[in-house]
């Protein structure tokens, strides 16, 4: 049986403040008077959305702001009722949704262990016992007895995180809670995160914007849009439609606003286009294959000592690689009129995905930026990979071999 | 109210430690602390007491001040209670948007944290006691039941007061008028005896008397604060004729009082 069952949930808000006293009375006056009262214009925040989650399923929920993730969570949590259909949870739920909601800035930090452990429903022995772990997780042990008031804001959230995962209970619900904390800190929180999922065996559900975290934790993952379930599935399918619905976003704002790049004016980037290994114009490029990237470029003013670069990075931004044409191509001046330059690439390491593309051109010994721009174009890796490469952004020329121990050691 | 009680018991770690910050907080930065919360009693009584000079209200051989404190008590319990339990749901509006558990929380526990104060103005009753050398009766163990009922009393008025906060804020703007005005209402400057003179002896208000004194006793702080004066100070049994009325009514209007915030709860997250 399914520890988390949702059918049809809707919620619906009405649109609007308040309305007066007089408005009010005049309503009920209506409603009994069977006259049809007015009524606020109504927000459906979730539409007929239904979804069950096993024992054990680590589960993620991705989707623009107001797609109804939190609301979603929040049906789950029993803090707020639908309007219509229904949510069944069995068994305990654990409500990480910004941790330190009940952090009290008056009380020190044992106190607030104390209370807090009392509101997430933990009995004060179990609270007790675990003190010493939590303190020590807090990394706060030199500031436990002083005011939260008198706390950063980082510390705050660190005894937080340390109070609402020592709970113990069937359903694990976190609302972007890992990004907590320093680095080192933000390291520590994943591990525990990690620990409760993968060895503890929880029910974990997780919101969260990070994408990379969700794809990293979860064994399926749903996308919310606009209140109803989007696609639902693989973590791999689900993020990667994910980041080809923000990048929709991203560019269409981004053809909204007049440039995408900065430069000095000397030179205008005509047009980018790919070609695959038969010369042939394409749009998405295929995983070990041979391929072609085309800069056409507009030069308005001559200029001289020309280093062209360009490199792929994923939809958020994480540099993948870069290649510059120093050593390659040495262009000691340009004239002015169109011209083309190409990088050629041999078997496209990049697994199947979305990528995107930056580039840019520098002139003089000092690398004087000409031009330089992000997010040029999106592109879709497609391919088949073989079953030794899951998950990354590249494939690796490797080979298993089992070696004999005695003659290893030699 | 069997609910009620289960969750009291259910939920009793979370009550104390609701109760023990708001304790803390209220008075943790102030150098008297918890005295404050019986200065309110104590003033009172010394303006009362003050006033009778001037005004003259009967009270027999009993010491005005001990009776007016003993009336004091319960009153300053409920009046508190309930500012308090009103507010409570509103006040606590970040934890009810983040965290399940029964709403009904948040009053009983702004009525235990007044039960801490209470029991310090038990403690200040019985020095005074001792100073006007009255020595309690058997008849004190009636206090126990007469806190129960004004708590239930408090209970009544905190549910559906603080249901009705969520949505209408003119409930906690409202409350502390009602709750002054019905001080008057209630004896406590002068004493249940004076009405009944008035009413039931004199029939001051002619044929009309008699309702009006049922209408008056309908008020439940006036058969609880006349309780409290006769079983800790007059050493008598309390007076059923003037309790039952109020209790009558108390107990018809907790169950639909709670049965309103129980069906007003599970919107809290969404209006507050």
């Amino acid at each position: 049986m399914a520890i988390i069952e949702v059918n049809h949930l809707t919620k619906e808000y009405q649109l609007g403040h308040l309305t007066s006293a007089k408005e009010t009375a005049l309503n009920a006056l209506r409603r009994l008077t069977f006259q049809p009262t007015l009524e606020r214009e109504r927000f459906k925040a979730l539409d007929d959305v239904s979804f069950q989650i096993e024992e054990g399923e680590v589960v993620g929920i991705i989707g623009h702001n107001g797609a109804g993730k939190s609301t979603l969570l929040k049906h789950l949590a029993n803090i707020s009722k639908p309007t219509k259909g229904e949510v069944i949870v069995r068994g305990s739920v654990a409500p990480l949704i910004e941790v330190g909601a009940g952090v009290n800035p008056e009380l020190t930090g044992r106190e607030n262990i104390f209370l807090n452990g009392a509101i997430l429903g933990i009995p004060k022995r179990v609270i007790q016992q675990k003190l010493d772990e939590i303190i020590d997780f807090s990394e706060l042990e030199q500031f436990i007895d002083t005011p939260v008031k008198r706390y950063s804001s980082g510390m705050t959230v660190k005894l937080g995180f340390s109070i609402a995962t020592s709970m113990e209970a069937d359903i694990l619900i976190v609302d972007e809670v890992l990004a907590v904390g320093d680095l080192s800190f933000q390291r520590k929180c994943f591990d525990r995160m990690e620990d409760l999922i993968k060895r503890q065996g929880r029910t974990v559900l997780l919101v969260s914007h990070n994408i990379r975290q969700i794809q990293r934790l979860c064994n399926r993952v749903i996308l919310l849009d606009h209140g109803v379930i989007h696609m639902e599935g693989d973590p791999q399918k689900v993020c990667d439609r994910f980041y080809e619905q923000s990048d929709k976003k991203i560019k269409d704002t981004m053809e909204l606003s007049s440039s995408k790049s900065i430069g000095s004016g000397e030179i205008d980037l005509m047009e980018l286009y790919f070609c695959n290994e038969f010369g042939k114009r394409t749009e998405d490029l295929t995983y070990k294959k041979d391929c072609s990237i085309h800069f056409k470029i507009n030069v308005i003013h001559e200029i001289e000592d020309l280093t062209f670069g360009f490199g792929f990075h994923t939809t958020d931004f994480l540099y993948l690689t870069t290649h510059n044409s120093e050593e390659q191509i040495n262009i000691e001046r340009i004239p002015r009129g169109i011209t083309e330059i190409t990088c050629n690439i041999k078997q496209l390491p990049l697994l199947p995905g979305i990528y995107s593309i930056r580039f840019g051109i520098t002139s003089g010994k000092s690398a004087r930026t000409i031009f330089y721009g992000e997010n040029m174009k999106h592109f879709q890796v497609i391919g088949k990979i073989p079953i030794t490469i899951r998950d990354g952004f590249f494939a690796l020329d490797a080979k298993w071999e089992q070696t004999d121990a005695n003659t290893a050691a030699i | 109210m069997l609910r009620i009680a289960y969750n009291l018991y259910l939920y009793r770690e979370l009550i104390a430690a609701l109760t023990y910050k708001n304790i803390v907080i209220r008075y943790k930065q102030a150098y008297l602390g918890i005295l404050w919360a019986v200065l309110k009693p104590v003033m009172l009584m010394l303006v009362f007491t003050l006033m009778k000079g001037f005004i003259g209200i009967e009270t027999g051989s009993i010491p005005y001040p001990l009776i007016t404190f003993a009336a004091l008590i319960p009153w300053v319990f409920f009046q508190e209670s309930v500012s308090e339990g009103v507010n409570s749901v509103t006040s606590n509006a970040a934890l009810i948007k983040k965290i399940y558990f029964p709403r009904e929380i948040f009053p009983l526990t702004a009525m235990v944290t007044k039960l801490v104060e209470l029991a310090i103005s038990f403690g200040i009753l019985a020095g005074m006691m001792v100073y006007y050398r009255i020595i309690p009766s058997a008849y004190i163990w009636w206090v126990p039941a007469f806190i129960l009922y004004t708590m239930v009393v408090a209970l009544t008025i905190s549910f559906f007061g603080a249901a009705m906060n969520v949505y209408y804020r003119d409930v906690a703007q409202a409350i502390p008028i009602a709750l002054s005005l019905l001080m008057y209402g209630s004896p406590v400057i002068y004493p249940l005896s004076l009405v009944q003179k008035k009413l039931l002896i004199e029939q001051a208000a002619g044929e009309w008397s008699d309702r009006l004194y049922m209408l008056y006793t309908l008020n439940p702080l006036v058969g609880i604060i006349d309780g409290f004066q006769r079983v800790l100070i007059k050493a008598t049994e309390p007076d059923f004729g003037a309790l039952y009325p109020g209790l009558i009514l108390t107990l018809a209007f907790l169950p639909i009082s709670y049965w309103f915030f129980k069906r007003a709860e599970s919107w809290f997250a969404d209006v507050i």
